[in-house]
């Protein structure tokens, strides 16, 4: 059956959607087989090599396809930054610890900034950088090391619990996603030709004029100051409703997070409540005074204490 | 036409994406799921780069950096609540509350 595809896929010398679609059916399999489950390890070793196979045609494929066309130097650094980022992304999401999944995940953000510097999207590289992996992911980091304990009725090995362990309907979970990538694989391998068609810069001094060439670097000067007028000019308000979204998430996120909070009149009497967990009265300063927040626990209001559990 | 075309990048995107999905799906610890979710940001940023870098101007890198300030927005909330309930239910595991149906 291989044979055939090849032969099909050689007959016709670009890049086949059937193929397509076929590969992603195979990597559908492969994947069930390597995510977390209850099963025996042999069967994510199989999954392994069958997505390795699928990943190594589907390399020759398009490299054999690419070798077809005139190549300009940049095509391996294509190849080498999705293929890391494609094989950490499926690390992502098969690793029972969620630890190395983030840091996996890690991975996958440095390769796609890679994949932005060949877009010339310099700014964008750089802010992928520095907020994905170095503030969104150390977050994550942070939560999974505070949320993370050894379960004691479900810990099987080193710490590792069920819920890590066994994937929730696998076999479901991969054919709704490729099934919906093999379309969209469809789609853009067949149908894409439409959209590759690139307009003329409007107002850009050194840019792609027909999309195949790279811009001469010596009369390149980055795409980050025109990025930031574009940015400052025409995207203003979007540029302040994101800062409003950002400033609304950060309250909120220690509105969330608070706890134990219980008010009262705030005379001069305070009062133990006998349910600690409630919240009763408005969570609000009084008098725009930050100590007049009442904690439970404390007679003074000014000492602040979080007894923790 | 050219070697790398548009079409290779929104591959790259799609296969992200798809991924992404796929482990939402599957995958029962909470920050595992949100891991996922940024994982299919990925995929559109790097769709909605290409998509600029191809036409020729720079909505695509706009966007991307509005796709990044939803990602950090959701990233702090969406811990926030996954710390939250953690504390009730002392697990991360999403089939703890399996309870929450209608």
């Amino acid at each position: 059956m291989l044979t055939t595809i090849f032969i099909y896929a050689a007959a016709t010398a670009i890049l086949n959607p059937l193929v397509v679609l076929v590969l992603c059916a195979f990597a559908g399999v492969a994947t069930v087989l390597m995510l977390p489950g209850r099963k025996e390890t042999s069967w994510a070793k199989v999954g392994g090599v069958v997505a390795m196979a699928v990943g190594l045609i589907f390399a020759a494929l398009l490299v054999r396809y690419t070798a077809t066309v005139s190549p300009d130097g940049m095509g391996i650094y294509f190849w080498v930054f999705s293929a890391i980022a494609i094989v950490s992304a499926v690390r992502v999401i098969t690793h029972p610890r969620p630890v190395y999944a983030a840091l996996y995940f890690v991975l996958t953000v440095l390769a796609s900034s890679g994949l932005f510097i060949l877009l010339w999207a310099e700014f964008m590289a750089a802010a992928l950088v520095i907020i994905y992996a170095g503030a969104i992911l150390v977050t994550y980091v942070f939560v999974i090391m505070l949320a993370s304990q050894a379960a004691p009725d479900a810990a099987t090995i080193a710490g590792q619990t069920d819920y890590d362990d066994v994937s929730r309907d696998p076999v479901v979970a991969a054919a709704i996603g490729f099934a919906l990538m093999g379309v969209l694989l469809f789609v853009i391998f067949d149908k894409a030709d439409g959209v590759n068609r690139p307009v003329k810069p409007p107002n850009l001094k050194v840019f792609v004029q027909d999309g195949s060439a790279t811009p001469p670097l010596a009369t390149y000067d980055g795409t980050t100051q025109q990025l930031g007028q574009y940015l400052f000019n025409d995207q203003m308000v979007n540029l302040e409703l994101a800062s409003l979204i950002l400033t609304v998430s950060m309250v909120g996120a220690i509105v969330i997070t608070r706890r134990r909070i219980v008010s009262t009149d705030f005379g001069d009497e305070f009062v133990e409540t006998p349910e600690p967990e409630t919240l009763h009265g408005p969570a609000t300063p009084v008098n725009d005074n930050p100590h007049s927040i009442p904690v439970y626990g404390t007679k003074n209001p000014r000492v602040k204490a979080y007894p923790e559990r | 036409m050219d070697p790398l075309a548009l079409q290779h990048y929104l591959a790259v995107g799609a296969i992200l994406f798809g991924i992404g999905l796929i482990g939402f799906m599957s995958r029962r610890n909470l920050i595992v799921m949100f891991l996922c979710t940024e994982l299919m940001f990925q995929g559109v940023a790097i769709n909605l780069v290409a998509f600029g870098h191809f036409w020729g101007n720079f909505s695509g890198q706009a966007f991307t950096i509005f796709v990044l300030v939803i990602a950090a927005a959701e990233a702090s909330l969406a811990l926030g609540l996954v710390v939250l309930l953690f504390r009730q239910k002392n697990t991360l595991d999403a089939d703890a509350w399996r309870e929450l149906k209608g």
